[in-house]
């Protein structure tokens, strides 16, 4: 109970902080936000009425606290350069984004997974040393490369066998669900590969632990295989460090999401901050990473949560680690 | 009291070195460590890629086969031959001569994020650990929260005031794999601290700060090691992806994350660009890595691996706590 109020104390904490350096960051700019906006050919007579266009005149303080307060509201603000809501914005490209960043987690889960208990399973000393190169390599490839290299091999137009499109989203959107999978497809296995390669070593390494611990040991004394005494018996007493694991692996994985979605032109989130940041669009760009940094925090909130509803030892640890004084 | 001396002193060997020469010591520690990295397969591998990493790092630093912005309008895209023995990209530059200066930012890139990583992630295990129990709680909450903001988007909030620049992927990635140093090393570090030969330094007088460098850093050391050295693989996985959204390295600035960039718009016309700077950034991370898995065995005989050379189990050298809890 300690353990949850303290961390949901932190959540709220670490939200505030961010909105503040998110704040701060925009608003250190050299020269202002509205001279940034406006572009070098503006005069002195546009930049005034855009800075009081955007409140910019105001002081900080007062600033802020509007900006926090059309947050809570759900108001994200309205862009700049499209004059769109940027809360519509955000809702259209989510349609992209998450379907993306769930395929890449699910082809994580189904290789990684199933491959680290084979590793941890091995015995002959080659064929662990191959599982694990095999996870070193599959880690190491930067996910803007395995997405080139997907391209040269299975892109539709371009690639050795024609077999996925390699460029943009369908228009019709997931009313095409066909053609919006096939889209999202190269994509997912590049930004895949280092995620399962991740999770193919924690796997291993809880695993591995199992093995060596009484629980496994006392299944195979009850008549199981090692197999599967580490199955059934080892494998569900390493799934909370693993919960936790692929709840970590997720925030690490961004950056290859954002960067395999302007490499196959998808019209996602990762895509529209980096338009964004480009095109100077500084109050979308504020909320927007507000947002996304935020949507991160309750991520990780969550998959703690969960780590600890899973394994009470942890609830029971922490409570006697924080009453020690 | 004899008794847990026993107990804690198996499992952090050679933790109190207090006595005179203790530079020395550590020199040879480290020396023997090398050396037990040297004797295995991958650690000699790694050694050897990363040594020769610097080296071509250092002589770029005074020449490359071509002056970087030597262009030729007339040579785009060639294949590999005598003179460009790479090939050379989309403005007539040699490639080699790029990937070569890159191993210079890289490697810099590479070591910064380490260094950054160290100093904050020793700042946080320090308050993991104190004696004061409100601090030590609420930096282990805190570590949970701020661990799943992606590095991504902490780079985007950076690049927003600082454009984009090597300080970005700097701060970014240190900041994010500090955290992760923290929550790996922590519960060696805690097992240090409650430990009886920290208990009786404390008795004697010892003040906080002298206890956490002379005892309970250098039994930290193995653990920390591994994990910078997997940090600085991830830091070039970093860059990469960072450099091509525009927010890493400037465009301009030679780096590998650059040299891959450039590779990227006309890939299926000159699907052979591509291969080179791929190839060299997924060697280099696959190096790092297996730099930080000889380090583990190493410090562990214990780990799973091929048996290491008797003379390599050092009696007094760095002590390793295989699992915290």
């Amino acid at each position: 109970m300690r353990f949850l109020a303290q961390r949901l104390m932190l959540f709220v904490a670490a939200l505030f902080a961010l909105s503040v350096l998110v704040f701060a960051a925009l608003r250190i700019l050299p020269g202002d936000v509205a001279a940034v906006m406006a572009g070098m050919n503006a005069t002195a007579g546009q930049v005034a009425r855009l800075r009081t266009e955007l409140g910019l005149d105001r002081p900080l303080a007062a600033q802020y606290g509007d900006w926090l307060a059309a947050l809570l509201h759900g108001d994200l603000g309205v862009s700049a350069f499209t004059g769109r809501s940027v809360t519509a914005e955000v809702a259209q490209r989510a349609q992209v984004t998450f379907p993306l960043i769930g395929m890449t987690m699910a082809l994580a889960l189904t290789a990684g997974i199933p491959l680290g208990c084979a590793a941890a399973l091995a015995r002959r000393p080659a064929v662990r040393g191959a599982f694990r190169l095999v996870a070193i390599v599959a880690g190491a490839v930067p996910a803007l490369w395995s997405g080139l290299l997907l391209i040269l091999l299975f892109a539709r137009g371009s690639g050795l066998v024609g077999l996925f499109p390699s460029q943009g989203f369908p228009m019709g959107g997931w009313r095409q669900p066909g053609a919006a999978f096939a889209s999202l497809t190269l994509p997912a296995v590049a930004s895949g590969l280092i995620v399962a390669a991740s999770l193919m070593r924690h796997t291993r390494s809880a695993l591995g632990e199992q093995l060596e611990g009484g629980a496994v040991a006392m299944g195979m004394a009850c008549g199981m295989t090692r197999t599967e005494a580490a199955l059934r018996i080892g494998l569900r007493l390493a799934t909370p460090q693993l919960v936790s694991v692929a709840g970590l692996t997720l925030a690490q994985m961004v950056t290859s999401v954002m960067v395999v979605e302007n490499l196959f032109a998808l019209p996602g989130i990762g895509a529209m901050l980096v338009t964004d940041v480009g095109n100077r669009d500084l109050i979308a760009v504020q909320s927007e990473l507000f947002l996304l940094a935020a949507f991160f925090l309750l991520v990780g909130l969550l998959v703690d949560l969960a780590h600890h509803a899973l394994d009470p030892r942890l609830a029971a640890g922490a409570d006697r680690e924080g009453g020690r004084a | 009291m004899i008794g847990t001396s026993k107990r804690r002193g198996s499992a952090v060997r050679g933790g109190p070195a207090v006595c005179g020469g203790r530079a020395a010591r550590a020199a040879g520690a480290a020396g023997r460590t090398l050396y037990a990295v040297w004797s295995r397969g991958g650690g000699r591998a790694a050694l050897i890629v990363i040594g020769v990493w610097t080296a071509v790092a250092l002589v770029s630093l005074v020449w490359t086969p071509w002056p970087l912005l030597a262009t030729d309008g007339y040579h785009t895209w060639q294949a590999p031959s005598p003179a460009h023995p790479l090939g050379t990209d989309g403005t007539g530059a040699d490639v080699l001569s790029w990937l070569m200066a890159g191993a210079a930012t890289d490697l810099a890139i590479a070591l910064l994020v380490a260094l950054v990583a160290a100093v904050w992630g020793t700042l946080l295990i320090a308050a993991m650990v104190s004696r004061h129990g409100a601090l030590a709680g609420t930096a282990v909450v805190a570590v949970d929260a701020l661990i799943s903001i992606p590095t991504v988007l902490l780079a985007l909030i950076l690049a927003v005031p600082l454009g984009a620049s090597v300080a970005v992927v700097v701060c970014a990635c240190g900041f994010a794999y500090g955290l992760n140093l923290a929550r790996i090393a922590r519960p060696a570090a805690l097992l240090a601290a409650r430990s009886a030969y920290v208990e009786s330094a404390l008795a004697n007088g010892a003040s906080g700060m002298g206890v956490l460098i002379r005892h309970i850093l250098p039994n930290s050391l193995p653990v920390i090691a591994v994990q910078l050295s997997m940090s600085a693989g991830t830091a070039l996985l970093a860059e990469a992806g960072l450099t091509y959204l525009g927010v890493g390295v400037p465009s301009g600035v030679p780096s590998w994350g650059h040299s891959l960039t450039t590779s990227v718009r006309f890939v299926t016309v000159y699907p052979a660009a591509v291969l080179w700077p791929g190839l060299v950034v997924t060697v280099a991370v696959v190096a790092l890595n297996l730099l930080g898995d000889a380090l583990r065995d190493a410090t562990d005989p214990a780990a799973v691996g091929s048996a290491p050379p008797a003379d390599a189990v050092e009696p007094d050298g760095t002590g390793e706590v295989r699992d915290g809890r």
